[in-house]
Parts: structure tokens; C-alpha cells; sequence
């Protein structure tokens, strides 16, 4: 019999000090030279000699930091094994951040500095300046290591079409259009459209193929934006992006999509073609009590919606929350996923997940986070026996 | 009258950025991160005031969001969780309303860099119009939406006074929740309340104000925004239906123009601006009499700084432009 609520990741995992600064060049303290250590023992990670001899180099050839994005990729591929994920990647360590990374390595765009997020937060936003063009694969090498790191089931996040072009400037084609009409509203969404699917065409597609001829089997679409633009134009377009992007290849497709309106996502939901799970946020916004009663797991209760408007693909169940320390005990996890399970009755469509990557928390509360959640999986999994 | 001026944040010039992550790693002093602000301040308005704007604003560089001074320094609210700024890939935290609003000081004036601003030139203050304030609250007090409202309108007139006598001699109330209506909402039957709330706000203040609505389609608002008591209506012409709008009469009425998109790096062709403005106001105009402010569309706090100057550059050419037409020196 198939496995019940399988337990998986859903990308970022932090990146240790000593990763980030053996990777820029600069120097590391014993300290942080000693946490590779401990965490290498920790996780069974076999000749860490080799490791520390990098990190103990004054000077860092190219070699050295790609075999340090290597090691520390290694590091979060047993992280998740050793937590108990069933499904696992290399917590993006390779990657700058999920937008920069593609842009970076494709052409035709051009960073222009800090924007606001908020308060004293920023992202480096980028405008496209010229026709996306696909130059070299950006995903490949990662996935394969990942690959031949782990016998686990691997799923590759891969940055959406659809937030990249929301959180770009959208020069070129905003020239181009500017010949078109002199409306200015239809200028913009005209402009927008023809980016958002050239990217598809040019970029995304390309890269998805050559995933896929590396044997990738399982590739997680993050689209963070989905819901910005909530109009029906706007989240029609989303999801023609999707199915554009997903059309015709042999491969499992998911879905994430975080701190967004779920509201207007469920309406949207059963439109997506060749997806076969939504891994969304719940934990957030439950409270810690247990209980699987309706006035307990007011967190869970957007679930219901995606169910009304008829969406009967899979759930990835946030089941933790990534912006708080604290450690949800295995009897909150198996009460949130009984609760769900009422909800879409067949257990089959639950898979368990943290809300969204783990970027923002130390290794030591995410490793005690997911190790938690696969014990509540486990529970969950004794109760319906 | 032909003019221009900013409507809202400015961008964070790059040095200041800097300052602020190190301040947010707690790797600078209180004491640096102030010096910061006050330098980039007078950056920000010195670039305004080479532009030539008609009205000089200090940038508001300090604001995290539009409602955040308000939100902390007006009696009965607190500072809730981050939530979108309507559809931008920004986040503002949500006032959350407590007990009954009401002020003990002057908020705006004693957060504007005054002593910086320049004496020879006209100031700007910009405040959360009291229908996005209520919009974009979390009530626990009040009865409704509605109330919150009239209250907030009742507070902000005293500080509209206050700004009057620091020496303000423009108000801007920015109402992008107005206006922003992505579910194609019916918004005309509160208009009235609107209305009349923006007169509690306005009662007996003797500085020229504008309602400046962003984000969405003026025109889903008209004609009732004609009758609003302000002088000038704010209108985002990214976002509005040009043809619509020429359909109506604004004789005497302001109008500031969101000419320039803030929300986008490609920098306008002057010329074409120029044309726009020109068919839209011969459209508008029947009187051929006109206020016309050519401003950004909104805050230009989503652009890097360089890229806003430029675009400030952008309104000031046109409305040299617009004014040596019509032979205005």
C-alpha cells in the first residue's frame, strides 16, 4: 500500500556561515569552521577533512567555492534525509535567492538596484531590457547532484514564470508597445502578456526540458506572486502561464504558493492543467492549540474553498510555521492533517510540508521543526489504523 | 495654473539603503542611521528643488508606509502584521484600531524634515485619505468601516491645521483604496460618505488640497468625484481609462495629472506626454481655464533613487513644456 502523507520539503533551507562566506572569499572564525564539523558528524557526512581543508584556504580558487556549494548542497540533502523526508532537495544552497538566481543567468536583463519591500527590508529588482534568451541551464547541475546524492524522490523547485516577470521592470516590452497604442493601461498589459510568455517560451520551457532530459520526474513551480494581482484578467493570465509552461511534457508538476489570498487561488485552482499538488501555507495562520474541531484549526479553514470551486488534485499541507522558533509538537501536526483530512476525506491528496522553505530559521530549530513534523505524520498516519 | 510636484515616498537613495540593513543588523548606531536620513532628506529635496517643482515635499523618506506614522502616533492603534500594498510586491502593516482615535501631537510636522525644506518655495504634506485609512485598517473598536472613517477624518483635521500653521501650503490626502477595486466592485454608493467625510477633514483649512487616487481607474468614480471638496483631483493615468475621463467636465476643478508611471523603469518620451496632456485637458476643459499638476502616478518609492530623479526630471520638462505653449513664464 502506498504511504500515506508522504513528508516533504518545499526549497530554501539557510545557508551556514560557513557557506556564505567560504563562497564570497573572506575568511572564516574556528567557530564557524567547527559548526561544519559538528553538523557533518551529525548528519553522518563522510571525509569532512576535505571540507574544512577549503574552508581553512586563505585563498579560494573557482574549484574551491563550487566545491563548497557541493558540500553544503550534500549537508542539506542529509539534513532532510536525516530529519525523515520522504521527499527531498538540496535546500536551493545553490542559489543566490530563488529571483536572482534565474536572472542572473539568463540574458536580456539588467539589475537596477534596492527597491522597498518593507520597513528596512529591500530586494535588488530588475528590469528586462532586451528579448529573455535561455544561455545556460541554471537548475541542471543542482538537480543532478541532488540526484546522485539521494535515494529519495527529488522535486526540483524551479522560480515561476509568473512572479519573475510581477517583480521585474518591464522595459522592453514596454518600449515595444509604446508604438503599438497610445493607451497607456492597455500599453502596460499588453507589454506585460508578451513578456510573461516569451519568458515562458524562451527561458523557462527550455530549462524544464533539459531538467527533464537529466531525469528530473518531479519539478515544483513557485509562484509567490500568483495572487498579487487578484483581478480575474490577472489570475487568468497566471494561470494560462502555467499551463503554457507545463504543456506537453512527461513530468510531475506542482504548484507552491505562500502569503498569498487563498480566497481567490481556490477559484483559480481547478483550472491549472498537469498539477498535481498544491504545497500551500496553513500553519501561519492556525493557532498551536490541539484539537481537530473546526474552532481549533481556524487555519485550515481556506482548505474548504479549494474544495467547493472543485480542485481534486493533491495538497502539500503547510504544517509549519517558517517564521516563528517554535517547535510545533508532533500532536499539532497530526492534529492539523486529521483536520484537513476531513476536510478532503481522501488521504491519498495530503502530502505534509512547512509552509514554505526555511531559509529564515537556524539549522538546529528547522531540523527539530521537520523531525517533529514527520513524528506527527507518523501519528496521524496510527490514528487512521 | 500649470505646475508639478512629487505624490508620495520617495525612494531610498543607495547610501541610505546601505545604512539602514546595517541598522536593521544592529551594525550602526541609532545616532548614524539619523545622520543618514538627514542627508538623504536633503539629497531627495535638493533634487527637487533643481527640478523646479512647484511644490517641494521632504521625500518622506522615513515613512516605512503611508499609514505608519499615523498608525503609531495617533491614540487607540496599534501596529499590526504585514499585509500587501494592494497589488505591488511591497507590504505595509496593518493599523489596528483599538480604541478611539485621537491625536496628542502633531504627527506629520514633527516627523517632516522642516528645518530642510526650502524657504523660497511652497511645502507639500501628504496623509492617508480617510477612506483608505478606514479601508486599510483592522477595526476592533468601531461599528463599521464607515465610522472609522468620519473618526479618523475628525482627527486628521486638527493636523491638517497644525500642518497649515507649521507652514504647509498644499495637502495632499492619498486614496488608492478608492480607487483600486480589482473585483469591479460597486463603489458609488459610498461616494456621498466619501464626500462628506473628506469635508470633516477639509473644514475651514485655507492651503490648497488634493485628493490623489492611485492604483485604479478614476473614471469608475466619476462624476461624484467632481463634487469632493478639494481643489485638485489626483488622477493614476496608467491605470485609468483616458477616453472615459475626457467624457466629463472639470471646469473648476484642479486636476494632477499621474503622468509619469512610477511603477515602471522605462522613462517616458517627453513629446508624447506632452500630446496626451494636451488632447486631455482640451477634453476636460470645455472652459479652456485649467489647474494642471503633472506629477508621478504614485509613490516613487518602487523605483531605485537614480531612476526616480530621472523621472522627476521627466515632469518638470513637461510642464516647461506645457507652460512655454501657452506662453506661461
Amino acid at each position: 500500500m502506498k504511504k500515506l502523507f508522504p513528508t516533504q520539503e518545499i526549497g530554501s533551507l539557510a545557508k551556514p556561515a560557513w557557506r556564505v562566506k567560504a563562497y564570497r572569499g573572506e575568511p572564516l572564525s574556528q567557530e564557524e569552521i567547527s559548526e561544519a564539523i559538528e553538523w557533518g558528524q551529525r548528519l553522518g557526512i563522510e571525509k569532512i577533512e576535505n571540507l574544512v581543508k577549503i574552508l581553512a584556504k586563505s585563498k579560494k580558487t573557482n574549484e574551491d567555492k563550487k566545491a563548497i556549494l557541493q558540500w553544503s548542497a550534500l549537508y542539506a540533502i542529509r539534513f532532510f534525509e536525516n530529519a525523515g523526508l520522504d521527499i527531498v532537495f538540496d535546500g536551493e544552497q545553490w542559489r543566490s535567492e530563488m529571483y536572482e538566481h534565474v536572472i542572473r543567468n539568463v540574458e536580456g536583463f539588467k539589475f537596477l538596484g534596492y527597491v522597498k519591500s518593507f520597513d528596512y527590508r529591500y530586494f535588488n529588482k530588475a528590469a528586462c531590457i532586451s528579448k529573455p534568451k535561455y544561455v545556460k541551464p541554471f537548475y541542471v547541475d543542482e538537480f543532478i547532484f541532488t540526484k546522485e546524492n539521494t535515494q529519495k524522490i527529488v522535486k526540483v523547485p524551479f522560480t515561476g514564470p509568473y512572479t519573475l516577470v510581477d517583480w521585474t521592470f518591464n522595459e522592453y516590452y514596454e518600449r515595444k508597445a509604446a508604438s503599438q497604442t497610445g493607451n497607456f493601461k492597455r500599453r502596460k498589459a499588453s507589454a506585460r502578456r508578451d513578456f510573461l510568455f516569451d519568458l515562458v517560451k524562451e527561458v523557462v520551457r527550455p530549462e524544464i526540458k533539459r531538467l527533464i532530459e537529466a531525469g528530473a520526474t518531479w519539478i515544483q513551480i513557485d509562484e509567490p506572486a500568483a495572487t498579487t494581482n487578484p483581478s480575474d484578467g490577472e489570475m487568468q493570465l497566471f494561470v494560462e502561464a502555467f499551463n503554457e509552461t507545463v504543456k506537453g511534457f512527461s513530468c510531475t508538476f506542482s504548484l507552491h504558493n505562500c502569503y498569498s489570498n487563498y480566497e481567490i487561488l481556490a477559484k483559480y485552482a481547478s483550472q491549472l492543467r498537469n498539477c498535481s499538488q498544491l504545497a500551500l501555507e496553513f500553519a501561519n495562520r492556525d493557532n498551536t492549540q490541539i484539537g481537530t474541531e473546526d474552532n481549533v484549526r481556524v487555519g485550515y479553514r481556506e482548505l474548504k474553498k479549494f474544495e467547493e470551486y472543485g480542485y481534486r488534485g493533491n495538497y502539500g499541507l503547510g504544517v509549519i510555521d517558517v517564521h516563528t522558533d517554535f517547535i510545533e509538537p508532533p500532536e499539532l501536526t497530526r492534529d492539523r492533517i486529521l483536520y484537513a483530512l476531513k476536510i478532503v476525506k481522501d488521504p491519498e491528496r495530503i502530502y505534509i510540508n512547512p509552509d514554505c522553505g526555511l531559509r529564515t530559521r537556524k539549522w538546529e530549530v528547522s531540523f527539530a521543526k521537520l523531525k517533529n513534523m514527520v513524528l506527527g505524520a507518523e501519528l496521524a498516519r496510527k490514528a487512521l489504523q | 495654473m500649470i505646475g508639478c510636484y512629487v505624490t508620495g515616498i520617495l525612494p531610498r537613495p543607495k547610501e541610505l539603503i546601505e545604512i539602514t540593513r546595517a541598522y536593521d543588523r544592529k551594525k550602526v548606531s541609532k545616532e548614524t542611521l539619523e545622520k543618514a536620513f538627514h542627508d538623504a532628506t536633503q539629497k531627495v529635496i535638493e533634487a527637487q528643488i533643481q527640478a523646479e517643482l512647484s511644490y517641494i515635499t521632504d521625500g518622506m523618506l522615513k515613512w516605512q508606509d503611508l499609514l505608519r506614522p499615523l498608525a503609531e502616533n495617533l491614540e487607540g492603534l496599534a501596529i499590526g502584521s504585514l499585509a500587501r500594498w494592494f497589488n505591488n510586491n511591497t507590504f505595509y502593516r496593518k493599523p489596528i484600531i483599538l480604541n478611539a482615535i485621537h491625536r496628542t501631537k502633531n504627527i506629520v510636522a514633527e516627523t517632516t524634515y522642516l528645518q530642510l525644506l526650502p524657504k523660497n518655495i511652497p511645502w507639500k504634506a501628504i496623509i492617508p485619505a480617510p477612506y483608505t485609512f478606514a479601508k486599510l485598517s483592522e477595526n476592533k473598536f468601531y461599528k463599521n468601516e464607515r465610522e472609522v472613517m468620519f473618526a479618523y477624518a475628525e482627527t486628521i483635521r486638527e493636523e491638517i491645521k497644525k500642518l497649515a500653521e507649521a507652514g504647509f501650503k498644499y495637502i495632499q490626502l492619498s486614496d488608492p483604496a478608492l480607487v483600486y477595486n480589482p473585483f469591479k466592485e460597486k463603489i458609488q454608493d459610498i461616494l456621498v460618505d466619501i464626500r462628506d467625510a473628506l469635508e470633516v477633514a477639509l473644514k475651514n483649512t485655507e492651503i490648497r488640497s488634493c485628493l490623489q487616487t492611485f492604483f485604479g481607474d478614476f473614471s469608475e468614480i466619476l462624476p461624484e468625484a467632481l463634487d469632493f471638496p478639494v481643489n485638485d483631483l489626483g488622477i493614476d493615468l496608467y491605470e485609468t481609462e483616458m477616453e472615459k475621463l475626457k467624457e466629463y467636465a472639470f471646469d473648476g476643478k484642479g486636476v494632477a495629472l499621474g503622468l509619469v508611471d512610477a511603477r515602471s523603469s522605462l522613462v517616458e518620451d517627453e513629446k508624447e506626454l506632452l500630446k496626451v496632456v494636451d488632447e486631455l485637458t482640451d477634453a476636460i476643459y470645455p472652459s479652456k481655464t485649467h489647474d494642471i499638476f503633472i506629477c508621478p502616478n504614485c509613490d516613487l518609492e518602487f523605483l531605485p533613487w537614480e531612476k526616480a530623479k530621472e523621472k522627476i526630471g521627466v515632469i518638470s520638462s513637461v510642464t516647461k513644456l506645457l507652460k512655454s505653449m501657452e506662453n506661461i513664464p
